[in-house]
């Protein structure tokens, strides 16, 4: 882990954010509902950013989300479009977006995302 | 209240199958361990993870919602909310109301409307449409993203109601039916 990673705990209203830009993956899990998303978010955000302007490595986000409220909804909205972005100039960019298969609404909510994604995004339902 | 009165406010609840009742000063906290009641009661009645998704989803984005809009509005009183859940002919529903500025109550119920005759389809379109515009755009028209989100988890039209009140203000209630 370098200096510059992330290791954000999860509370009641927000998920878990770890980030290793040596293997480059991020992982979210838990919750995310805090009342002012844009806020909890902009490290995450900054990390992203930087981390797709610093080098050509691949990025795979592994996430374990399950309810966002709506403002959470747009950050991660956000993430992905840069995803997106970088994909379309070559980068290999991955989202594993794993959830219980007896809750479909977290289903739901991943493959909207997915629908604005070129870049490979996996909805993996667990017993 | 004198404490036998108590008695009727309980039958009140019973009658009108409130599972959960909330009036006062709402703050971040409170709406988290209110929020946590909630789902524990829907864990012990057995409500189905979809369901049980729905009523908090609508339940944080109603909350949330008056938080920020006292927060934003500076409008003395605007942060206590009355707050209902309860279970009906097999629906739950949830309610919330706050005092509000006359015209703000009025642009909300007129946002809530405009969505009310939308089916399923274009509501995901308006969703969509949203979710892409500039968060300053997002800002001035209030909690946009939001109210379409609580009228795609709807099974009726959200129902919104505003009572005028003195120095025009008014009190804005919303209910979605889960």
């Amino acid at each position: 882990m370098s200096m510059n990673d992330l290791k954000i705990v999860s509370t009641q209203s927000t998920p878990l954010i770890e980030t290793d830009s040596a293997r480059g993956v991020i992982y979210m899990e838990g919750d995310s509902y805090p009342e002012n998303s844009f806020e909890f978010y902009s490290e995450l955000v900054a990390w992203v950013t930087r981390y797709l302007k610093d080098n050509e490595r691949p990025l795979v986000v592994e996430l374990a989300l399950l309810y966002l409220n709506t403002s959470s909804i747009k950050v991660m909205m956000d993430i992905f479009d840069e995803l997106e972005e970088a994909h379309q100039q070559g980068r290999e960019v991955k989202v594993n977006w794993r959830y219980d298969a007896d809750n479909e609404r977290v289903a739901e909510l991943a493959e909207e995302f997915k629908e604005d994604c070129s870049f490979s995004f996996n909805i993996i339902g667990q017993e | 209240m004198l404490v036998s009165d108590l008695y009727e406010l309980r039958e009140r609840f019973d009658d009108e199958k409130i599972l959960l009742c909330f009036n006062g000063p709402i703050s971040r906290s409170l709406i988290e361990e209110i929020g946590n009641a909630l789902r524990n009661y829907l864990k012990s009645e057995q409500a189905s993870p979809a369901s049980a998704i729905d009523v908090f989803a609508v339940y944080i984005e109603l909350t949330q919602n008056i938080r920020h809009y006292a927060l934003k509005s500076g409008l003395t009183g605007a942060d206590m909310a009355t707050v209902v859940v309860s279970f009906r002919d097999g629906h739950y529903h949830i309610s919330a109301g706050n005092l509000v500025r006359l015209k703000d109550g009025e642009s909300v119920q007129s946002a809530v409307n405009a969505l009310a005759g939308l089916d399923k389809t274009e509501l995901k379109k308006r969703y969509k449409e949203q979710l892409r515009k500039p968060r300053d755009e997002q800002a001035t028209t209030g909690a946009g993203l939001g109210l379409i989100d609580m009228a795609r988890k709807a099974t009726a039209p959200v129902q919104a109601s505003l009572k005028p009140l003195a120095n025009d203000t008014g009190y804005l209630s919303l209910s979605v039916q889960i």
